[in-house]
């Protein structure tokens, strides 16, 4: 029962603090700090209202520096030092890395993955989206498909374990292969070939992501465009490729570039399917196998992935920029 | 509508319209259906070679109750729990107010603080991973459900903000500006004006974080160890070397684990897909 109260106490404590927080300082600044007095009322008004954005937003960004900007800076830093961390070797940890065969594989599947997860999963959507837009029980089919989303990384990998299993009594793959009488294979220790295989998992869980968004954007173009185009006599796929794609593109982008950086983060499906083995290393699972064992050159593969983001959150940026 | 729509196309393309769909959707789900299938199994079956068929009987109970009563698992299910309800009520406190400053203020350094908000939402977490494990070990809160709490908190409070103050900035400014003009206090028109306002997003935004942090697996195997404060997604992986090689207990194991936020997806599917599509369009 303790563990249960005490999370109750936490929480109360939580959001009682908030709430005092929120009230309390408000108060201090109007009261206290700036009192309206008759002589200065308007004056002391302005100054409140210059302060008062501040208070509002002092707990989150205390705890992003604390959290975010602080262990940024503190990651590179630490990636320029040695294993133990005492002796300063500059760039010596990317100069060693970048000469080493496993990185340069784990760099090669990064890429891999960002070149075929995104445009699948986009693709998928999309086709998924205008299939069942019209279907009568399409709502139903929408949340199967989006059913996977749900489900933590690890979890899905977990369970497509069972797909991949080597023994053809447990493996679906092995099992269909044993059907026709083929021998069975390990799908995951096929070289090369093993990186689709575990792609595969990953767009499984964002079809549906991309499903969601796209759908709802689908449902969002005039439907006068389409009318115009079917009475010009437009076919279906003319219909689909030249008038509602080119609509829903910006979405499409969004979409696209949201995968794109999640892949980017992605290590929970290569840690929990082969571990790195069989040349599926990509740079997040590989800088897991330095975690705990050498922080610096841990460090430095973080801060190549960071790097490697940086284009796309600039982009973003920008667009959130123009769009004010 | 793809030009013409389904009903009134010839009988035969229907029929294999609406055939293939269902086709398509059992392919999709198959590796779901397996394991749910080999979860109810006796260990028997695995045994004797029958893993396809129809099983001999039906252990539902016992599996079930194997996982909750002979291992680690109702643990790992609590510690996930505590970690999961305190953080999305953080968060989304926390970001209340700070959508609230972002989305009502003009003020200098306010789009400077809204584009690190984003630049924060975008920091691959990696980058994070040793300065944080260390600032953890040096608060003493390794190893503890508080930590990974603090930690969630913080780091989702970047897409928490970003969502709250363009769901804020779409609101009707004027009804603010009138109750400025009747000389309400701010702290009134935040609670009593605009917090009310934003219940939908709220909600959304609860079931989102929610399911994200459930099924968050990278801070939980940095921050912790062992069933003490390991979270579900941790503590399946040490559940399935409990029971290597005993699949219809694995499959249990990872259905349960699945459970939670699956359930929530169902249960709160429409307040889910809102904050997706919140989150991203905008």
């Amino acid at each position: 029962m303790s563990p249960i109260l005490q999370g109750i106490l936490t929480i109360a404590f939580g959001v009682g603090g908030c709430v005092a927080y929120f009230y309390g300082s408000n108060w201090v600044l109007d009261k206290v700090i700036f009192p309206p007095k008759p002589d200065d009322n308007g004056r002391n008004i302005n100054r409140a209202t210059i302060v008062r954005p501040w208070l509002f937003l002092f707990p989150a960004m205390f705890a992003l520096g604390l959290y975010l900007v602080y262990p940024v800076v503190g990651s590179f830093y630490r990636s320029l030092f040695n294993r133990a961390g005492d002796e300063f070797i500059a760039f010596g940890n990317y100069t060693q890395m970048f000469s080493e065969e496993g990185f340069r594989i784990a760099l090669f599947n990064n890429f891999l993955w960002v070149l075929v997860v995104p445009a699948a999963a986009t693709f998928f959507g999309l086709l998924v989206a205008q299939l069942t837009d019209k279907l009568k029980w399409g709502n139903i089919a929408k949340s199967l498909i989006f059913m996977p989303m749900a489900i933590s990384f690890v979890g899905a990998s977990l369970i497509w374990k069972f797909v991949y299993a080597n023994d053809p009594d447990i493996g679906i793959i092995n099992a269909l292969r044993d059907f026709f009488g083929a021998a069975p294979v390990d799908p995951l220790q096929i070289p090369f070939w093993n990186n689709f295989f575990l792609m595969v998992i990953l767009i499984w869980i964002q079809t549906g992501f991309a499903m969601v968004i796209l759908s709802a954007a689908l449902r969002g173009i005039p439907e006068e465009t389409i009318e115009a185009a079917i009475i010009d006599g437009a076919n279906p796929f003319q219909i689909f490729f030249k008038i509602k794609v080119p609509q829903i593109m910006g979405t499409i982008v969004v979409v696209w570039t949201t995968i794109t950086i999640l892949v980017l983060k992605v290590f929970d499906i290569v840690y929990a399917m082969t571990g790195g083995n069989f040349d599926t290393e990509i740079l997040p699972s590989y800088m897991m196998d330095y975690m705990f064992r050498d922080d610096g050159r841990a460090t430095a593969v973080a801060f190549v992935i960071m790097i490697i983001v940086l284009p796309v959150m600039i982009w973003n940026i920008r667009q959130a920029r123009k769009e004010m | 509508m793809f030009p013409t729509p389904i009903e009134k196309r010839s009988r035969g393309a229907q029929v294999t319209y609406q055939a293939l769909v269902p086709l398509a959707l059992v392919m999709w789900l198959l590796p779901l259906v397996a394991v749910a299938m080999f979860s109810i199994r006796p260990l028997a079956d695995f045994t004797n070679g029958n893993y396809w068929g129809v099983p001999s009987s039906f252990e539902f109970f016992t599996n079930y109750g194997k996982v909750f009563l002979e291992s680690d698992m109702p643990r790992y299910m609590l510690n996930s729990v505590l970690i999961t309800v305190p953080t999305v009520i953080g968060a989304v406190a926390l970001s209340c107010m700070t959508g609230f400053a972002l989305g009502i203020y003009r003020f200098r350094g306010n789009l400077l603080i809204f584009f690190m908000f984003i630049a924060g939402n975008f920091v691959p977490f990696q980058i994070l991973m040793v300065p944080v494990r260390d600032l953890t070990v040096g608060m003493g809160l390794y190893d503890t459900k508080l930590g990974l709490v603090l930690f969630h908190i913080a780091f989702q409070t970047g897409f928490c903000t970003l969502f709250m103050r363009n769901f804020i900035r779409a609101l009707p400014f004027e009804l603010i500006e009138a109750a400025r003009v009747e000389g309400v206090s701010e702290w009134r028109i935040f609670w009593f004006v605009v917090l009310p306002l934003m219940k939908p997003a709220i909600a959304a935004l609860a079931v989102l974080i929610f399911t994200f942090i459930w099924n968050d697996y990278f801070w939980a195997i940095v921050l912790t160890q062992g069933p003490d404060a390991q979270p579900v997604t941790a503590g399946i992986t040490s559940f399935n070397s409990q029971f290597v090689a005993q699949y219809h207990l694995m499959s249990a194991g990872s259905i349960v684990a699945a459970l939670p936020p699956v359930a929530m997806f169902f249960l709160m599917q429409r307040h889910f897909i809102a904050g997706l599509t919140l989150g991203a369009v905008k």
